[in-house]
């Protein structure tokens, strides 16, 4: 039995040794450094660009253009729009203009600092309310990226019918994935004259398709590996690195690393949206929620990465886990010259969970009932309908999360003046939404009796590599020392899709779990199960190879309508419950987290103890986004100015799991890694909310801000 | 224009063996171990001393290499993750990361474990709140802290002070 | 950005002093975590004197009726050391705030001062007890005040000769004292705010107020109309709520009025009542 036991993760013996080669690691010798020369300005027309002294510089071997570009310039996670290389206009500060390719890293940042740009200054859109009604555009065809509605019944007679109505205005602000490893990676011309590129990365099938397009070459022509990635978080999703090292190599022919410093990741990186959240709640006088109207602004940055998908899922969520009869969400994402915003851990639903998880507090708070009471009332249950319609016909432990914590919350205890509890729960859909987002798995029987598991799912240190091995063990009954993982490699695994979205362990793993069933059949009939040894099978069974088995998951998602929401966006939801005790200091606005009570539901817990890391790192970074992590444009430039939690930031977490398996996946398991963190700032805010009875509307909620609002407070 | 550092001759014992190696006036410590000495398990992730990835320890206590003079360890002893065990023999603390869950992208491990290492080192049976503070200088974004400090917790009665030869 | 450089390790103060004043655009190293990251961002010096283990410059110790502290003396030794923790309390705690363990290790008083950064968390201890710093160079030697020597914000009277090299405090081992910084998040953060406090009461009464606070004006701040106004008056409400009025009336004097202050003031009013009403 391996499917829920707690296995060593398979990659943590060489971390702790520290032998894991993450990409800078692998650097050799004869590598050139590239690096990039990035826009300083927001948005302007590139009038002259002077190398002179650049080149001149000993050592520098080579400077790329867009003119160097072979094939399309353009990449985009949905659509195809953000130049690798600015070509004539610059769209945002970070923006990279030119590769420069030296002898080392010395001397190609030191040519940098001798690049000179003329630049014509192109009136800058800083604000995503203004890129709706400014005549300025940033692209031809309007400043609106994406608008996303969902309509489910009739949301003016479900006011009409709410004896209470609450109606609030919230705001989040950019933040950034702020993984330990910068973005980094190698590329090389192997025999064949093919480019081979190893990046820290969350995908590799991707990355080469876009490389590919990008060099006008067959994708067969390029090889993408995964190294070692020290964090993703939805950062390293976007082609970052891979872009630049194929078009040095392909120009270079001569091996390149690249890596970037953490003021380069910060300033180029994607970001979390930046949202405003209108919402308005109708509910009657028993509890029940009857309307809710939301209205959703969110500020891109220039390029579309996945904006459109954080729009969508922003949109079918908006209502949190909470069956509402009548629903009215508009989501509308508007281009700036702000720091781009992509993917990040929850895809806008951390944002919309601040926001509804205030809402129902606030609800609850006018008709005098118990918070965690009001949640139960309308928490989705088997058999409810969601905001799109979809009834869920399994796996819909809320209530079980909400029962979990019941205890703790009846029995809470306030410490002292300001201390406060708090709760947030969520739903969050596991995989792409309303789109096919299959993976790819195949699994192999090879001539030394062992077996190979061929994986394009990249592990970003979430387990994915352990836990797909747990599910093929179970699978094929087999001893651990029989498998190898062979992950991330375009040439020998099919894709997988990335990691993202939460949904390697349910879409990967069921693409596992079929391949292995596939060589369940065949091992069976070759008398594994009945005492034969594996090389002998090889050996026998050599007019049956390749002895290759394949497996493929589609999440069973039917797709939703496009102007209504209405339909099945994804296969399988997350649930849980979070619930947070704070400590204010009102003297100061400071404010701890002291304890932290997180029930999830995750259909299966395939590795509990991976399952209790992610959910414990989910409560980090949900303290990060509550009480302190800001990017300012301008302003954040590394660790000094961007605060992430230390470990004195972080409240003592207890984790509790429900499992009420999911039929399409993998041994009933779904997926945890964004649940983990999208209730949590929700949970902090309603704490503070109940300890100082202020109302949080912005987040970050930090000290200074906190003050102001008790300040604020104490004067009405 | 600055001058180009001179080169001088370092003495100092890393992990266990007295090294002796040139090293550059303005050269920092991160990079002689990773360059010179190939000890790879140094991280770099912001060069100004914020994040704690480059850690080592000079005579037991931690130290950001980011914003050290390799100058600095002139007769002195420095330990990387390498001298707490290898792949064939891990330390105690070692093995206690891996059966705490401690290590999910393990960008951050090395250096955590040279904190925790330094720490039990002083105080043998640590309380979480002196691990919490001990580690207060370095960050996780994956772990939420929590495994890690409960493996340093759990590795205190296992714990040896040895030297590796 | 890789730093261009030549270092030196002199083996006396002696011979530290000599090469400043002998040598062009040449600094003095000391735990580096402020003047290598300053290096990494663009500063540019031909030469760094490294004195971090130069005998005399570390350790504290009583000399005649003050403590002498030298100034190479790591935060997190001084956040230890028996005779700061008797008789200067403040400047204990507040050293065992300034960055996280690992530059506490290495950084020292003297660098912080010299940094004069106006969140530095040195600053205010040293306010209140009246410390006096000495400045070497091979012309001889001089002492100032710490009001005195800090100008502007990030800017001293230091020449590029000198090197500080003590500090030193008037011990008040019987009084109630104490720092308190007010941050972003609960370790490794700059004060926002930081305040610093000495008081002695006898018979329910004031006897010697002395609160200095950081991160908060310009330049360093000693509440002294506030003291002036406490001394011999009842430790009462009353009394405290008038006294944080001057404080407050004081810094807006000073400093105008800042848009930070919607958030310090308020912040320093509360505390402040917290510190003066004995809590």
């Amino acid at each position: 039995m391996f499917v829920g036991e707690e296995l060593v993760k398979v990659d943590a013996r060489a971390k702790v040794a520290g032998r894991a080669a993450f990409a800078y690691d692998l650097k050799t010798e004869n590598m050139l450094f590239a690096c990039v020369f990035r826009s300083e300005r927001r948005h302007g027309r590139i009038r002259h660009i002077d190398l002179g002294e650049a080149l001149a510089l000993e050592g520098v071997v080579r400077i790329l253009s867009a003119k160097d570009i072979p094939g399309k310039n353009l990449f985009g996670a949905i659509r195809k729009d953000q130049p690798f290389l600015a070509d004539g206009t610059v769209r945002f500060a970070g923006e990279p203009i030119l590769i420069v390719v030296g002898k080392d890293e010395d001397i190609a940042r030191r040519a940098l600092t001798l690049i000179k740009v003329d630049y014509e200054e192109l009136c800058p859109i800083l604000c995503a309310a203004d890129a709706a009604l400014t005549p300025v555009l940033v692209h031809e065809g309007g400043n609106m990226l994406s608008c996303r509605t969902l309509r489910k019944g009739d949301v003016d007679r479900g006011f009409a019918d709410a004896d209470v109505v609450a109606e609030n205005t919230f705001g989040t602000q950019w933040v950034d994935h702020a993984f330990m490893e910068t973005e980094a990676g190698f590329a090389y011309p192997d025999g064949d004259g093919r480019i081979v590129i190893r990046s820290s990365t969350q995908n590799v099938h991707y990355k080469r398709a876009e490389v590919a397009a990008m060099l006008g070459v067959p994708e067969e022509r390029i090889r993408v590996l995964q190294a070692t990635t020290g964090g993703g978080f939805g950062g390293k999703l976007d082609v970052t690195v891979e872009g630049f090292l194929g078009l040095a190599v392909y120009h270079l022919k001569q091996p390149v690393m690249m890596r970037y410093t953490r003021e380069e990741s910060f300033l180029s990186n994607t970001k979390r949206h930046p949202l405003s959240i209108e919402y308005k709640t109708g509910a009657r006088k028993d509890g029940t929620l009857t309307a809710v109207k939301v209205g959703i602004i969110g500020d891109t940055g220039p390029y579309g990465s996945y904006g459109e998908t954080v729009c969508l899922r922003a949109a079918v969520h908006a209502t949190g886990p909470y069956e509402v009869p009548h629903v009215w969400v508009d989501s509308r994402m508007f281009f700036t010259n702000n720091p781009l915003s992509g993917a990040m851990r929850g895809f806008g639903m951390p944002q919309l969970a601040f926001a509804h998880e205030s809402q129902m507090d606030e609800i609850a708070s006018l008709l005098r009932i118990d918070p965690l009471e009001i949640r139960m009332r309308n928490a989705l249950r088997k058999g409810s309908l969601t905001a799109t319609s979809q009834v869920l016909s399994a796996s819909a432990g809320l209530l079980e999360t909400l029962w979990q914590i019941e205890p703790f919350w009846r029995r809470r205890q306030k410490r002292g003046k300001g201390a406060g509890f708090g709760l947030g729960c969520m739903y969050y859909g596991i995989g792409n939404t309303g789109v096919p987002n299959p993976a790819n798995a195949h699994v192999e029987l090879g001539e030394d009796g062992l077996v190979i598991l061929h994986t394009g799912a990249c592990d970003i240190g979430q387990g994915s590599d352990t836990v797909l091995l747990q599910i093929l063990l179970d699978t094929l009954s087999l001893d651990p020392r029989c498998v190898v993982l062979d992950r991330g490699d375009t040439d020998t695994s099919e894709d997988a899709g990335s990691s993202s979205a939460s949904r390697q362990t349910y879409v990967s793993g069921k693409a596992v779990y079929e391949a292995g069933l596939k060589m369940r059949e065949f091992l069976e009939r070759h008398g594994y199960y009945r005492g034969k040894d594996l090389r002998e099978i090889y050996r026998f069974a050599k007019d049956e190879r390749p002895l290759r088995f394949d497996g493929y998951f589609d999440p069973p998602a039917g797709g939703i309508d496009r102007e209504t929401s209405q339909g099945v966006p994804y296969a399988t939801y997350g649930f849980a419950t979070h619930m947070a005790e704070v400590q204010v200091e009102e003297a100061t606005g400071e404010c701890r987290v002291r304890k932290v009570h997180a029930s999830h539901d995750v259909g299966k817990a395939v590795n509990p103890k991976l399952v209790r890391g992610q959910i414990q790192g989910g409560v980090a970074m949900g303290v990060g986004f509550a009480l302190m992590e800001e990017f300012i444009p301008g302003k954040t430039s590394s660790f000094d100015t961007y605060y992430l939690p230390t470990s004195m930031d972080i409240p003592e977490i207890e984790v509790m799991l429900v499992e009420d398996p999911e039929p399409t996946g993998p041994y009933g398991a779904k997926g945890v890694g964004e649940p983990a963190l999208v209730p949590q700032a929700a949970g902090i805010v309603n704490a503070i909310r109940d300890a100082v009875g202020v109302k949080v509307y912005e987040l970050p909620c930090n000290v200074e801000r906190l003050k102001i609002l008790l300040e604020g407070k104490e004067k009405a | 224009m600055a001058m180009r550092g001179t080169v001088k001759t370092l003495h100092f014992r890393l992990n266990g063996k007295r090294e002796a190696t040139e090293v550059e006036d303005d050269e920092l410590l991160l990079t002689t171990l990773r360059e010179r000495f190939s000890l790879k398990s140094v991280k770099e992730a912001c060069s100004i001393g914020e994040c704690g990835v480059c850690t080592v320890l000079i005579d037991d206590e931690p130290h950001y290499s980011c914003l050290t003079l390799a100058s600095r360890v002139e007769g002195r002893e420095v330990k990387t993750v390498e001298f707490l065990g290898d792949m064939d023999m891990l330390h105690p603390l070692q093995e206690s990361f891996i059966t705490h869950g401690a290590v999910q992208c393990g960008y951050c491990t090395p250096a955590m474990l040279l904190v925790g290492y330094s720490l039990l080192r002083k105080h043998p049976q640590p309380t979480e709140d002196q691990i919490r503070e001990a580690i207060s200088g370095n960050l996780c974004r994956c772990t939420g802290y929590t495994q890690i400090i409960e493996a340093i917790r759990d590795a205190a009665p296992f714990f040896e002070s040895h030297t590796k030869d | 950005m890789r730093l261009h450089f030549s270092s030196l390790t002199p083996r006396t103060k002696g011979e530290a002093l000599t090469y400043l004043s002998d040598l062009d655009r040449a600094k003095l190293l000391a735990g580096g975590t402020d003047l290598l990251v300053r290096m990494k961002r663009g500063e540019s010096h031909g030469y760094l004197i490294d004195i971090a283990a130069l005998e005399g410059l570390s350790g504290a110790v009583l000399d005649g009726a003050r403590i002498r502290v030298g100034a190479a003396s790591t935060h997190r030794s001084i956040s230890l050391d028996p005779l700061v923790l008797e008789s200067a309390r403040s400047l204990a705690r507040a050293a065992s705030w300034i960055g996280s363990p690992q530059v506490r290790t290495v950084g020292t008083i003297g660098g912080n001062l010299v940094n004069a950064s106006p969140a530095a968390d040195s600053i205010p201890p040293l306010l209140v007890h009246d410390a006096l710093l000495t400045l070497e160079s091979m012309e001889g030697e001089r002492t100032e005040r710490v009001e005195e020597f800090i100008t502007a914000p990030y800017r001293t009277t230091i020449t590029g000769k000198e090197m500080l090299t003590a500090i030193s405090l008037e011990p008040l081992p019987a009084y109630e004292e104490g720092y308190r910084r007010v941050a972003k998040r609960a370790a490794w953060a700059i004060s926002r705010l930081g305040i610093a406090w000495s008081i002695l009461e006898q018979d329910g009464a004031f006897a010697d107020v002395r609160l200095a606070i950081g991160s908060c004006t310009p330049l360093p701040f000693r509440a002294r109309s506030m003291e002036r106004f406490l001394l011999g008056r009842k430790r009462e409400t009353s009394v405290i709520r008038e006294a944080v009025k001057i404080c407050l009336d004081e810094i807006r004097r000073i400093s105008g009025e800042r848009p930070s202050f919607t958030y310090k003031l308020p912040v320093v009013r509360d505390l402040l009542q917290g510190i003066l009403g004995g809590r």
